[in-house]
């Protein structure tokens, strides 16, 4: 800091990195996961993958590899959708009936029109459905459950006038191409998942959009502050759930042969389960991409193992309600011991 | 290190200010005509939300190179009118010229576009976001690349070039200091190297040499042909700093002064508007040496072993600046945030820890920070509102209770002078100095042990604050210990018994009798052991 001189451009000597702070701090990728609270779904799919192979070493097999893959993966695509509407602050109670109608809306139009047009409509349609709540959200400025309460009837009532019962065009080739594998022991539908969370984290992660989204749900009147358009962010995260979506629902639609307009009903509340599973903030701006992806695959799971297990298959909702909250719940309880300990020791 | 030499800070006319002609007037002048090349000119700005007008025709401009102080009591209408300048309040009617062209109002954006930006004192950086990209991202388009490495890259490059290099680039916001918040937001304010840079109370958490900091990077923007518009009521640093100031009481310009054309008695009476706002009570003589609290060694988040005592019939302040550990400490002794302390006594009797619940029990009565989120359900009405902490969940609520507490009600709302259309008047529909009231009323009467205030006086008007001072002083010759927390140091030099100083979560200094003087508050408010001076310049600063 020298005598008066106009502010100096960014050609000083580049500057010496930050000295190193304590354990690494902030400096890897570890530290942005355990802050986007990612560490204890990630550690809790490892528990419970080792647990599922030890019952159910058969897992491993090709055939078992591939059902279980086409079981999770519109359940972990679904969960992304209920994740970007939860990072931005919202909750989205209408992803089942989006999901149902993106769902019969595919199946239907595969009877009369080419692949890829089916596909872009259901998107499109998954897209339409996100943007009609996300307006209400954001700029009518409503609060998102009771909107998209509201937008669930709609959605789930258009889903039943397009198609009223399980039927539509899906056919042998699809099934292959989502739901077969591409290599053995790599399921195709593995991989579409894949394709989809990587352009999903480089979207939230790499470009500004996608920190917007994880701001505007971390302090909105800040981000207004700073000149952001934060009323559009809150639009677009709600669109891009909506496409999400749509993904989860031909998915669904291609893994079961048919289209059916209640097939997106139970993917409510497993969503949010899977969202809270994974550790995210339901006041916004917290929550990781991997951390949602495995806890939809413990989630997905839990049904399967408790039938190889040998036990009533009514009490998977018990045990993931044990999972979530114990998952959910030791974070909260280390911290308190911390706490204490920190206390007692000082 | 040589920071530029700064004008003597009472000097004759507008020393950098070229523009403006040498004045000489007093500064109650009414505004004068704004000078052709003028880079910034508000005229008759007006902001009203609802029935309420926060600014009612604020009139002023700013030339180039010059640093314009905004100045006012709480509640005047500073802040109001700097966020209209920076676009993130839309003013009800009036203009704004900045360089020539009308300003487009209501948007941030647009205002960073013409060159104006804006820090604020705590609002617009995300916590959840590293420093790296509060820096970045409100720049540019959304649907664009970005690289935490390359921002990352210019944070650090930004910081150095500002000389912060102690701040890490890939921290996250909310784990930084308060002061270190405060660099961040300046620092990203200065990164567009702005033509008309606001600094809406920046200063407010600096340490001095921070504030020194500020200076020079002001003086570098001002020499450059930038503005600075600098709110602020700390009288030193504008005395050093401003050029020129307008005084805005109660949303109006109040006056206009000139750098050395003024002194800090004149510009308190033209921001107060009366000599009575210098009145304070007396504390009362004490009779008894009977402790109401004390604890030894209490650790929190945020507080490193406090230690302290309270009488009965004891005022004792607590000073310092934001964020180093005062309202930790109330929230910790009422039991709003979880503590442990070596020994911790109220009234006598050994307590291990406490919660809210049992506080009340105990004799403790607390009024928090934030009235209306956590002092008052502003949805239910005075009465409730009043009776909140001495409703038990089976005994009558509503009018009944009401009725049978008539009594009491009334004596307090009289006993404050609460002006209310009655006690089923709904306690969001009263006007902050009421509410406060509401507040602080709830614990009267109702035998206490002990009393912990969080900045009761803030944001409420003169009247308001005296029927408060009375008030608490009535209390203490009842007995009850006051433990006040105050961001007014003149609160807590005239109304005190004792006054305790908090530095980074420890108390750094106790003050009685003739120690107790303002500069003593503010000096160990800073950390500096001496005495301390906010008025004279840099050097003793140092």
């Amino acid at each position: 800091m020298t005598a008066i001189s106009p502010p100096r451009a960014p050609s000083t000597p580049p500057p010496p990195p930050p000295p190193p702070r304590r354990r690494g701090w902030n400096s890897t990728g570890l530290t942005r996961l355990r802050r986007e609270g990612a560490i204890a779904p990630i550690a809790a799919f490892a528990v419970f993958f080792v647990v599922y192979v030890i019952i159910n070493p058969e897992l491993l097999t090709r055939f078992q590899l591939q059902t279980a893959s086409n079981l999770v993966v519109p359940l972990a695509l679904v969960a992304l959708g209920q994740l970007v509407v939860v990072l931005v602050g919202g909750i989205d109670i209408s992803i089942g009936a989006v999901m149902s109608l993106c769902n019969v809306v595919f199946a239907t139009q595969l009877l009369t029109l080419p692949v890829p047009v089916a596909i872009l409509l259901a998107v499109l349609v998954g897209l339409g459905c996100g943007l009609f709540n996300g307006f209400l959200v954001a700029y009518a400025g409503l609060p998102a459950i009771a909107v998209t309460l509201a937008s669930a009837f709609i959605f789930g009532s258009l889903a039943r006038e397009v198609l009223d019962r399980p039927g539509g065009g899906v056919t042998k080739e699809i099934y292959l191409a989502t739901s077969g594998e591409l290599l053995p022991f790599v399921p195709v539908a593995l991989v579409w998942l894949a394709v989809i969370a990587v352009g999903l984290w480089l979207l939230l992660q790499r470009t500004a959009l996608g920190r917007h989204i994880y701001g505007v749900g971390s302090n909105m009147e800040s981000v207004r502050a700073a000149g952001i358009n934060a009323r559009l962010t809150k639009l677009l995260a709600f669109g891009l759930a909506g496409v999400l979506t749509s993904f989860g629902a031909m998915m669904l639609a291609s893994s079961t042969v048919t289209g059916d307009p209640r097939s997106g009903d139970p993917y409510l509340l497993s969503s949010i389960a899977a969202v809270a599973l994974a550790g995210a903030a339901f006041t916004g701006g917290r929550g990781s991409i991997i951390g949602t992806i495995l806890a939809a695959c413990t989630l997905g799971l839990i049904g399967n193992l408790l039938f190889f297990a040998g036990v009533n298959s009514y009490w998977q909702y018990v045990i993931s309600a044990l999972i979530i909250v114990a998952v959910v719940g030791l974070p909260v309880v280390w911290r308190r011991v911390a706490f204490r300990v920190k206390g007692i020791r000082s | 290190m040589s920071t530029p030499t700064p004008a003597p800070p009472i000097a004759t006319g507008a020393s950098t200010a070229s523009a403006s002609a040498p004045q000489t007037a007093p500064p109650d002048a009414r505004p004068a005509a704004p000078p052709a090349d003028a880079l910034l000119v508000a005229t008759d700005l007006v902001k009203s939300y609802g029935p309420v007008k926060a600014v009612q025709g604020v009139t002023f401009h700013c030339n180039p190179g010059e640093v314009l102080a905004l100045v006012g009591e709480n509640g005047a209408g500073k802040s109001t009118v700097a966020k209209m300048l920076a676009g993130a309040v839309t003013p009800t009617s009036g203009t704004i010229i900045v360089g020539g062209e009308p300003l487009a109002s209501g948007s941030v954006k647009q205002s960073r576009l013409s060159g104006v930006r804006c820090a604020f004192q705590e609002l617009a950086l995300v916590p959840d976001w590293t420093v790296a990209e509060n820096l970045s991202l409100p720049d540019g388009a959304p649907l664009r690349g970005f690289s935490q490495k390359k921002s990352v890259a210019a944070a650090s490059a930004l910081l150095s070039a500002f000389d912060l290099p102690h701040i890490d680039p890939r921290a996250a916001v909310g784990t930084l200091s308060l002061a270190d918040r405060q660099l961040v937001e300046i620092a990203r304010a200065l990164a567009g190297k702005p033509r008309l840079l606001i600094l809406d109370e920046a200063s407010s958490a600096l340490t001095p040499p921070g504030v020194q900091w500020l200076f020079t990077r002001i003086r570098e923007l001002t020499a450059a042909g930038g503005s600075v518009i600098y709110v602020s009521h700390r009288l030193g640093e504008i005395a050093e700093i401003a050029d020129r100031g307008t005084v805005l009481r109660d949303g109006q310009v109040a006056g206009e002064f000139v750098r050395g054309g003024w002194t800090d008695d004149e510009l308190i009476s033209l921001m107060a508007g009366r000599e009575a706002e210098r009145f304070f009570p007396d504390p009362p003589e004490r009779t008894t040496d009977a402790v109401a609290l004390s604890v030894t060694e209490l650790r929190s988040e945020g507080l490193d072993g406090v230690s302290l005592s309270l009488g009965a019939g004891e005022i004792l302040g607590i000073g310092g600046l934001q964020g180093h550990g005062q309202a930790e400490l109330l929230r910790a002794l009422f039991g709003a945030a979880p503590a442990v302390a070596d020994e911790w006594t109220i009234a006598g009797r050994r307590i291990k820890g406490t919660t809210p619940v049992r506080s009340v029990r105990h004799g403790l009565g607390y009024v928090p920070e934030d009235r209306k989120r956590e002092g008052l359900a502003l949805e239910m009405s005075v009465g409730e509102n009043l009776l909140a902490p001495w409703l038990k969940a089976y005994q009558l609520g509503g009018r009944p209770r009401l009725a049978m507490e008539r009594g009491w009600i009334d004596g307090i709302l009289s006993a404050l002078s609460v002006r209310t259309r009655g006690s089923n008047e709904l306690a969001g529909s009263l006007s902050g100095g009421n509410q406060q009231k509401l507040v602080f009323g709830r614990w009267m009467d109702r035998s206490r042990t002990v009393i912990l205030l969080h900045d009761p006086t803030r944001g409420i008007d003169v009247r308001a604050k005296q029927e408060l001072y009375g008030a608490i002083v009535d209390l203490a010759k009842q007995g009850v210990g006051i433990l006040w927390f105050s961001t007014e140091v003149e609160e807590l030099v005239h109304v005190c018994h004792r006054v305790v100083v908090l530095y980074q979560g420890k108390v750094a200094d106790e003050l009685t009798g003739g120690r107790l003087t303002a500069d003593a508050i503010v000096g160990a408010a800073v950390g500096s052991t001496g005495s301390i001076s906010l008025t004279t310049d840099e050097e003793d600063l140092r």
